[in-house]
């Protein structure tokens, strides 16, 4: 037993630093950090018209005092049908002329029955042979560019912005738009499946048969109705739905990843109603800036708000390589949903601090307005409302009975599904507490933080109309958002709390020689670090050897 | 009991080594991933003068100059107007550009295609090119870079929306070059839908078109399994 306690103690007086009195060690001065280029709160390529409430075809289009509304000239287009506007009007807008028919008043009520919905598949922040950087480029904050696919109307022209900018074209972006058609209409819908993967499309909760007409598949599975829509080909998909109600769809091929990657929208079937004109895109989701007859009877303003969580490591894989034979495989061959964490949060497509360019919802006192919240996500969202208590009305499109229809301050969704919610805007200290600045977010705090980084994720707010500023900027009164609105704060090269810190008493620390413990960490161990590595095993099993040793000989005396 | 043979020195270092080696091929495979270089020589080619983002091309197109249906449109076209450095037509040529997936198949890896890749006339040709869709989607046959006194943005553009042909017609300037052309649909150029119109001698080849030049950012082949 002496030898054992003599190694114990060897061993200890090695591992312990001995007690001296030392200085005061001084530690490092704080570095003075500077913001990079901080973005405006609202682009200058934004077209501040665009926000007016105005007529164009006939179609009354709401005004939408964000700061980055909707093109109205595309939802002129998305309410009549590229088939009944004018060539101005048209050429305002960058879709196809056959993006979008609409023909027929089969029963008469003053409104066509006959829907011909075209759909491409785009791909945002791709690989590019020619350049470092990603192509097609789509930010969902400041210089966050993750890959993504998405369907998209059925365009003309350019995917990029020109031929001097990488950008995408602004009619190109996530989520895959809302689609809204009318109870009872004739629908097809033809993918053109312009990316070089197959894809299909599943209506997810839409009535549809499962069979067209002519017996081709119409369920849009790989597995069980139809084969591949390969990369140059097309298909379409045949529909009366019966039934309202807010629902999906989304791509079903490999769609472990082909639906996180961005293929998935809502696809909602309004009432069938005299006169009743849908908007049949919502290009971004957020406000519907022309609301279908029904919503309009109960409530003054409609959203939908589509929440996702991204991987990076999936959405990052089309960056690296531009060969379709590696590309199926990383897709199909080397990731590993089971593995998979998420990195950002986007709500309509954009992160904060973008979300509140395009998705508050403007309110005025003892307004209702209607919510159409879609989890497309993998994880859990927590949603709650700042200042409210909304009311369900419906989920995953059914109407829930007078009594089901519950308020809550956090609504609970699981992937895919769906709640449709009324905010009401009646200051009573249940359903409202009064006018403000009130946030909406996940309560799931991952959802709330982008790349961990907080602020970020998909946090936004509602607005009452007397807190919103020029351009759509909120009237805010809490810290300065400029650092938000730079790339630096999102690479957490920017201190926390900076502007509000005289004292620097959270600054940076000057000379620090601390690696970056995230990103190094994982592969480059250099050589010095492999040799301590290995002289500690080394001398951690030539303890433990020596001890058992000692303790057989012991045992064996 | 009988005393097991003790781990050798020798022994363990292997095993330290070889955990160490671990983390070297991690550390490879990373660097692998990693290999996309920027080269900012390379970069100020025409081709990608793609830094000063201009306003969005809707508005180039509402100045007409264009053919429009349901099969597609022709932008820009210049049938008679003659570049500023061409006393005259030198010859009227007609190019017949096929499209589509199949064009693909000869180079592997590639998705989307053109028949062929590579065009060469002589200055102040007048081409017509006879672009045809053999796909049931939207392709293009998209050239960049010629002046913009006579073609605004500097494009003349055919689009054929799904299987059909459309014809369309433009003059070229007199100075040898090499004009981009290509198929604008996001990811269509980049899985072959790349190509060259040289203009006399041409200058030089431009980077990453199936069947002539090497890409700027080579796939590396190595890390596949």
């Amino acid at each position: 037993m002496r030898l054992y306690r003599q190694t114990l103690f060897i061993i200890i007086s090695l591992l312990t630093p001995s007690i001296s009195s030392a200085e005061f060690p001084t530690a490092p001065a704080t570095e003075e950090s500077f913001l990079g280029l901080v973005e405006p709160f609202c682009p200058k390529s934004v077209n501040p018209k665009w926000r007016e409430k105005q007529q164009i075809e006939g179609v009354s289009i709401a005004p939408s005092p964000v700061c980055d509304p909707d093109n109205p000239y595309d939802i002129a287009a998305f309410v009549k049908g590229t088939n009944n506007i004018s060539m101005a009007t048209m050429m305002q807008t960058q879709l196809s002329p056959d993006t979008l028919i609409k023909t027929n008043d089969i029963d008469g009520d003053g409104d066509p029955d006959e829907i011909h919905i075209r759909l491409e598949v785009i791909e945002l922040n791709g690989f590019s042979p020619d350049q470092k950087d990603p192509i097609t480029t789509y930010n969902i904050a400041p210089g966050i560019q993750p890959g993504f696919w998405a369907f998209a109307p059925k365009s003309r022209g350019m995917s990029n912005e020109s031929f001097a900018s990488i950008k995408a074209n602004p009619f190109l972006r996530l989520p895959s738009p809302s689609i809204r058609v009318e109870q009872g209409d004739k629908i097809i819908i033809t993918l053109e499946n312009s990316h070089y993967f197959p894809h299909s499309i599943h209506f997810h909760g839409v009535d549809h048969p499962f069979l067209k007409k002519n017996g081709e598949g119409n369920d849009g599975v790989p597995q069980t109705s139809n084969k591949l829509t390969m990369p140059g080909k097309t298909i379409s998909y045949e529909m009366t739905p019966r039934q309202t109600g807010t629902m999906v769809y989304h791509c079903h091929v490999q769609a472990h990843t082909h639906i996180l990657m961005g293929l998935i929208g809502m696809f909602i079937v309004e009432e069938n109603k005299p006169d009743n004109w849908v908007q049949t895109f919502n290009i971004g989701a957020s406000f519907v800036r022309h609301s279908s007859v029904a919503v309009q009877e109960k409530y003054s303003q409609e959203y939908d708000l589509q929440y996702q969580d991204i991987d990076r490591e999936l959405h990052n894989l089309i960056q690296q390589g531009n060969d379709s034979r590696l590309l199926a495989k990383a897709y199909n061959r080397e990731y590993n949903i089971t593995e998979r964490s998420p990195d950002y949060f986007i709500l309509n497509g954009r992160s904060f601090p973008y979300t509140l360019r395009e998705s508050l919802i403007v309110i005025k006192p003892d307004e209702k307005v209607k919510l159409r919240v879609f989890n497309a996500g993998e994880q859990m969202l927590s949603l709650h409302t700042h200042g409210f208590k909304p009311t369900v009305t419906h989920l995953d499109g059914v109407k829930l009975k007078p009594d089901a229809q519950i308020q809550r301050d956090v609504f609970t969704l699981g992937p895919a599904q769906r709640a449709d919610l009324e905010l009401y805007a009646l200051n009573d200290g249940l359903n409202n507490m009064g006018a403000g600045i009130w946030t909406f977010h996940d309560h799931n705090e991952a959802g709330v933080t982008t790349d961990g980084i907080y602020p970020g994720g998909h946090i936004s707010s509602v607005v009452f109309e007397s807190y919103l500023g020029a351009n759509g900027m909120p009237k805010l009164q809490g810290v300065d958002v400029s650092p938000f609105f730079t790339k630096e704060f999102y690479q957490k090269k920017y201190p926390i709390w900076n502007l509000s810190d005289e004292n620097r008493l959270y600054g940076e620390i000057a000379n620090t020689t601390a690696p970056d413990m995230k990103e190094k960490d994982k592969g480059s161990l250099n050589i010095t670090q492999i040799a301590i590595l290995i002289f500690q095993i080394v001398l951690l099993l030539a303890t433990v050897l020596l001890i058992r040793k000692h303790i057989k000989t012991e045992n064996a005396n | 009991m009988r005393i097991k043979k003790p781990i050798t020195t020798g022994s363990l270092i292997a095993i330290g080594l070889s955990i160490g080696s671990l983390f070297t091929e991690i550390n490879a495979a990373e660097t692998a991933f990693e290999s996309k270089e920027p080269n900012k020589e390379e970069h100020k080619d025409n081709q990608h003068a793609r830094h000063h983002p201009e306003k969005k091309m809707m508005e180039g197109m509402c100045g007409g100059n264009m053919r429009m249906d349901m099969k597609g449109m022709v932008m820009y076209e210049n049938k008679d107007k003659l570049p500023k450095d061409c006393p005259e037509i030198s010859e009227d040529i007609t190019i017949e550009v096929k499209a589509g997936v199949k064009y693909a198949k000869q180079y592997p890896g590639t998705v989307f295609g053109f028949n062929e890749h590579q065009w060469q006339v002589k200055p102040c040709s007048r081409i017509t090119v006879e672009f045809t869709n053999d796909d049931d989607i939207r392709h293009q046959w998209m050239i960049h870079g010629l002046p913009k006194y006579l073609y605004p943005k500097g494009m003349f553009h055919i689009e054929v929306n799904g299987p059909g042909k459309k014809t369309g017609t433009f003059i070229v300037p007199s100075s040898h070059f090499t004009y981009l052309v290509h198929c604008d649909i996001a990811q269509h150029m980049e899985k072959g839908m790349k190509a060259q119109l040289k203009v006399g001698n041409g200058r030089g080849d431009l980077p990453s078109i199936p069947g002539i030049s090497a890409p700027k950012f080579a796939d590396s082949f190595s890390t596949a399994k």
